[in-house]
């Protein structure tokens, strides 16, 4: 038995009963994930064709959803759209936790000026309004992916870095991290190869969360004028455009909002189920 | 009031201040990095060669170097001078003084309104376990999620100024804090209940449960106020996001705001008054979150976790 | 005849007409005016106090300050502050008979040296702004009376009336009149009380305005907030008088009472090509003539304006005097053609597929549309789109391919020429287009006395860009206001201005 797996407690055993709600947010995940992968390739239509005689027009055999104001069809651009949402979202994620929890850890871990500085830098983005910071960077970087992705996910890094103390403090009270800290480890090495492991189910949580809010975060860039390039298909994209014409087309806002809020659901459910068999205190107390 | 408290605090108040200047130094690097400066938009309706460019731009103090502006612009803002509006010409201090109402009255109102429903929500679903309090609970926490407030705003906006007429549109206050409010209550209704849950489950509520005290009493009297830190916590979070939030709605209700001078301001490249706007908005969300940290550390010093 | 205003009375008999097609327009002088009343409206901005320094599309100053001359609907050019003037035979010296019994708002009489005054300010200390260049042109100014002012031209300047109507007389005791004018003191029926950036502009009646009996409001709210809800604020009553764009016209003229009041001169959509620096292969003629063959003018028009959209390929709408239509009849891109597009390319070796083309733009959606007609043409596109002045800065670099812009109601031809000018002011937009000849035509067309010959010139100035490709208009639209039920009075004007001396907020009441 080594010191790692002697700090993990013991999982109850894993059961295969899941309520039929979680199957069908999995089912409903997985089959997104497929048409995000594949999609756009299957499905007919050409997400920027625009046929300018037919805009904001209701549901119909050919346009499944109707038309947005530019005469396309929505439902090819709400699958396009899924796998640019989803691209866009993974990559602020990605920003995020690796920011977040690199900086939260290292502040945890450090002491002293070092660990007063990095969390000088947490509250730093923190305090910052995020659609500012996403205003200046986009602004300074241009728009696009990349950028956007950039901005959305420096605005969640806090979050991410405050989960990771939360967990890092949590964590360090249990027996096996004094055991480690007794054989010389430094506390730096602690938390990375030590504590980082344990503390994924926390994060795996926090991803749960942030997830859809980074892609509504986009969606609201858009809306201020300051979204990703035009041609990309985001649904925070279509939201934000949609908008304008409420009145007289609400099925193009509706369809991507409601997928979005469906994506949601699927994923909060099943980020409760992960966190209630991943995380630490919840299993203890499952017990 | 304990010593270590006191020192606990000062400590905190010492750091929102280091934070304030860190973030006059961010924003007025960010703002010199960005490409495009208000000389270029003045120039882009007009007919202005280079030169009278240049000229310009010496007239507005812009080729002095930035720690030089730095300086210059933190000593008179301390004096409540924040410079003139590079677009406008007109003293920014007057167009923060005009726009600062609007913004507070409507983030205080939001986060009154928001704390309170999400709060009672939680307490309700906790308190009686079966009810739907839970589903609104959920409910709450997916809407804030999913939807956008702007989004929800242009719902709101058809539902009750166009279709049932009964509200006009700019300048309204109650429906963007409708809007805010919910989206706060979503924010913090689900973590709250959770945490309160959380606490049930103690070996200090289980005693208490054994010895036969009443469920309410459990709940206000020792789950609550161990759950009071994270829900100050979660207050920090809502802050940071209220002053986004604030952006989205004054931009949409036409509100002459904080939030929406910041953006017109960014866009239009004046950066006089991004800068000042930036650091009085960020400056109030440190403090805010300074006040709910000392608050923190007042009432636990040690921030020891129960289990 | 020396630029008879005759002559312009030709201008926009077609406008008038397209005008009364669908809109309810003019019929809204009923009843009679009630005085009283404070009226909200919401078109443009305001970028500063200090009049002069205003660039750009101005209307919200109009009915604080007043000029010589008004612009009236037809394009020619009306008395204002100047009740009369003659033209010297060799076209360079104006005299001016000021209009007697002016009031400023401090109740002082306007005279010639407030003239005199404005004019050396705005030729010494102005750097910016369309007058700037015409004020390069002046000789000298004199005041021989008190109700005379006479200005002396280097050499003819056809544009000068036409340009003074943008000439604000503000009392040189205003606030500020030494750097920046922080309070102007003008002579419009309405005052400059209170100033909010971007947010509201009050100003009251000016009770000793020159106008007998005019203006009927106590009061106007100018909102500058430039809010995107504003089709839902009039609807909502929270504004009297909106900025309707395009795309909600068709909304707000369903409802019952609401009135369209269109602009007079027309808003023109084009396609520019990068002249300042091309790249290849769009660096020649041939490329962007293929390219202009997947333009798609009616779709592109109709999808901007619906009905309402003109098709043509010069830079005035049909009716106006410097329209040609023999060159509207001959143009090549009426119609689409993309087989003849992709032929002409691959003629010239272009392989599309294999071809980067950058598009910058602003963020609005008729530029979405011109992408994808380019698009298929088969390019690698990428599509900038940018807010304002990003937008703005980035065709600053001239490191792209292709704009589709538009540009508003200007008071005079010149001022739509002058952007395409070696050294015109913001020539962005047009690609930046640097060709001596094209100045040359132009120039000689500002300092041509006779009106058929100056036509001629702006005509081959025109032709010459039209065959070089530097941009290609697709079309014109008006712009349009939309007032509530209970506005009377109110009518849109050449340009954006609000106050005309035929019209505007001065002849507006409420019901």
């Amino acid at each position: 038995m080594t010191l790692r797996s002697a700090g993990r407690l013991e999982t109850a055993p894993f059961k295969l009963a899941l309520p039929v709600s979680i199957w069908i947010a999995t089912l409903l995940l997985v089959g997104a994930v497929l048409v995000a992968l594949v999609g756009p390739e299957l499905y007919g239509l050409d997400p920027l064709a625009q046929n300018l005689r037919q805009r904001n027009s209701p549901p119909s055999v050919k346009y499944l959803l109707g038309t947005d104001h530019l005469g396309r069809d929505i439902m090819t651009r709400l699958i396009t759209g899924l796998r640019m949402s989803l691209l866009v979202a993974v990559l602020a994620l990605a920003v995020a936790a690796g920011v977040g929890v690199v900086l939260g850890l290292a502040a945890s871990a450090a002491s002293g000026i070092t660990s007063r500085v990095f969390f000088g830098f947490v509250d730093l983005l923190r305090a910052m309004p995020g659609v500012l910071l996403a205003l200046v960077l986009v602004a300074a970087l241009g728009s696009g992916i990349g950028p956007v992705a950039l901005a959305v996910g420096l605005t969640f890094a806090p979050t991410f870095a405050l989960v990771a103390r939360e967990a890092y403090h949590r964590e360090r009270a249990l027996p096996y991290v004094a055991a480690i800290a007794a054989c010389g480890a430094k506390p730096m090495r602690i938390a990375f190869s030590h504590l980082l492991p344990n503390i994924i189910g926390s994060i795996v949580t926090q991803t749960a969360i942030i997830f859809p809010r980074c892609i509504v975060t986009e969606s609201v860039m858009s809306f201020l004028g300051l979204g990703a390039a035009p041609d990309s298909a985001t649904w925070g994209r279509m939201i934000a455009q949609a908008s304008r014409f409420f009145e007289t087309n609400p099925t193009a806002v509706m369809a991507p909002t409601l997928a979005l809020a469906g994506l949601t659901l699927c994923v909060a459910l099943i980020g409760n189920e992960a966190r209630r068999r991943l995380d630490p205190i919840q299993r203890h107390l499952a017990r | 009031m304990s010593r270590t408290a006191i020192f606990g605090a000062l400590a905190v108040l010492g750091r929102s201040v280091l934070l304030v200047i860190g973030i006059t130094i961010i924003v007025f690097i960010l703002l010199r990095i960005v490409p495009g400066d208000i000389v270029e938009l003045l120039a882009s309706e007009g007919g202005f060669s280079t030169g009278q460019m240049e000229q310009l731009r010496q007239e507005l103090g812009l080729d002095r170097s930035w720690p030089e502006q730095l300086l210059i612009w933190s000593v008179n803002a301390l004096c409540g001078d924040f410079g003139v509006s590079l677009r406008f010409q007109r003293p920014i201090s007057e167009m923060i003084w005009s726009a600062m109402p609007a913004t507070l009255q409507l983030g205080a109102l939001s986060f009154v309104i928001g704390m309170s429903l999400g709060i009672s929500t939680a307490l309700a679903a906790a308190i009686w376990p079966r009810s739907p309090w839970r589903a609104v609970v959920e409910a709450l926490n997916v809407w804030s999620v999913a939807l956008p407030t702007f989004c929800v705003g242009f719902a709101f906006i058809l539902i009750f100024v166009l279709w049932l007429r009964w509200m006009p549109l700019l300048g309204n206050l109650w429906l963007p804090v409708l809007v805010l409010g919910i989206d706060i209550a979503g924010q913090i209704a689900k973590p709250l209940l959770e945490d309160i849950e959380e606490a049930r489950q103690s070996a200090y509520v289980r005693t208490a449960q054994a010895k036969g005290v009443s469920h309410r009493v459990i709940i206000l009297r020792h789950v609550l106020p161990n759950a009071l830190p994270s829900l100050l916590a979660l207050t920090g979070l809502v802050l940071g996001g209220l002053a986004g939030g604030t952006v989205t709605m004054e931009v949409l209700f036409g509100h002459n705001g904080l939030g929406r001078l910041t953006l017109d301001s960014v866009l239009g490249r004046d950066y006089t008054v991004t800068q000042a706007t930036v650091i009085i908005i960020a400056a109030t969300v440190v403090l805010a979150n300074g006040l709910v940290a000392m608050i923190g550390k007042l009432l636990d010093p040690g921030r020891e976790k129960m289990v | 005849m020396l630029f008879p205003l005759d002559r312009r009375a030709l201008l926009l008999g077609t406008t008038a007409g397209l005008a009364g097609l669908s809109l309810p327009a003019f019929a809204q002088t009923q009843g009679t005016p009630r005085r009283g009343g404070i009226l909200r409206y919401a078109a443009g901005g305001l970028d500063t106090s200090d009049f002069h320094r205003h660039t750009g599309s101005i209307s919200v100053p109009q009915v604080i300050v007043e000029a010589p001359t008004s612009i009236a609907d037809d394009g020619s050019v009306k008395p204002f502050l100047a009740e009369s003037w003659t033209i010297s035979s060799d076209g360079t010296l104006y005299t001016f008979k000021i209009r007697p019994n002016v009031r400023f708002h401090n109740n002082r009489a306007m005279t010639s040296a407030d003239f005199l005054a404005n004019f050396e300010r705005v030729k010494a200390r102005v750097t910016g702004g369309w007058l700037a260049s015409a004020m390069k042109q002046v000789a000298g100014f004199e005041t021989p009376d008190p109700q005379t002012f006479v200005i002396k031209m280097q050499k003819p300047y056809a544009p000068l009336l036409s340009l003074l109507s943008e000439m604000w007389i503000v009392a040189p005791e205003s606030a500020g009149w030494n750097e920046t004018i922080s309070r102007p003191i003008g002579t419009g029926p309405f005052k400059f009380e209170r100033w909010t950036p971007k947010v509201e502009l009050f100003a009251p009646r000016h009770d000793g305005y020159w106008q007998e009996g005019k203006p009927y409001l106590d009061a106007v709210r100018f909102d500058l907030s430039d809010n995107e809800q504003r089709d839902v604020a009039i609807r909502a009553g929270d504004l009297h008088i909106v900025n309707v764009s395009d795309d909600k016209l068709a909304d707000i003229v369903k409802l019952p009472g609401y009135t369209i009041h269109p602009l007079k001169d027309s808003t023109w959509y084009f396609w520019s090509f990068n002249n300042r620096k091309p790249r290849p292969p769009f660096d020649r003629i041939k490329v962007r003539e293929a390219v202009s063959y997947a333009l798609d003018k009616p779709s592109y028009m109709s999808f901007i304006a619906g009905e309402r959209g003109i098709v043509t390929n010069q830079m005035v709408a049909p009716g106006n005097f410097f329209f040609d239509k023999a060159m509207h009849e001959a143009d090549t891109h009426a119609k689409p053609d993309l087989a003849k597009a992709r032929a002409m390319l691959q003629a010239e070796g272009v392989n599309p597929a294999a071809t980067p083309m950058r598009v910058v733009s602003w963020q609005n959606a008729y530029a979405e549309v011109a992408v994808q007609m380019v698009r298929e043409l088969g390019f690698r596109i990428e599509h900038i789109a940018l807010d304002d002045l990003g937008a703005q800065r980035r065709l600053g670099d001239y490191d792209w391919d292709l704009a589709p812009m538009a540009s508003g109601p200007r008071a005079d031809i010149f001022l739509r020429y002058v952007r395409m000018m070696s050294d015109g002011p913001n020539p962005v937009l047009w690609g930046g287009v640097q060709d001596p000849e094209f100045d040359r035509l132009t120039l000689a067309a500002v300092a041509e006395v006779d009106d058929m010959r100056r036509r001629q010139f702006y005509l081959d100035a025109w032709k010459r860009a039209m065959d070089r490709y530097y941009t290609v208009v697709a079309g014109h639209s008006f712009q349009n206001y939309a007032s509530r039920p209970e506005v009377r009075g109110f009518s849109g004007g050449f340009t954006w201005s609000p106050h005309r001396v035929d019209g505007g907020l001065a002849f507006t009441w409420l019901a």
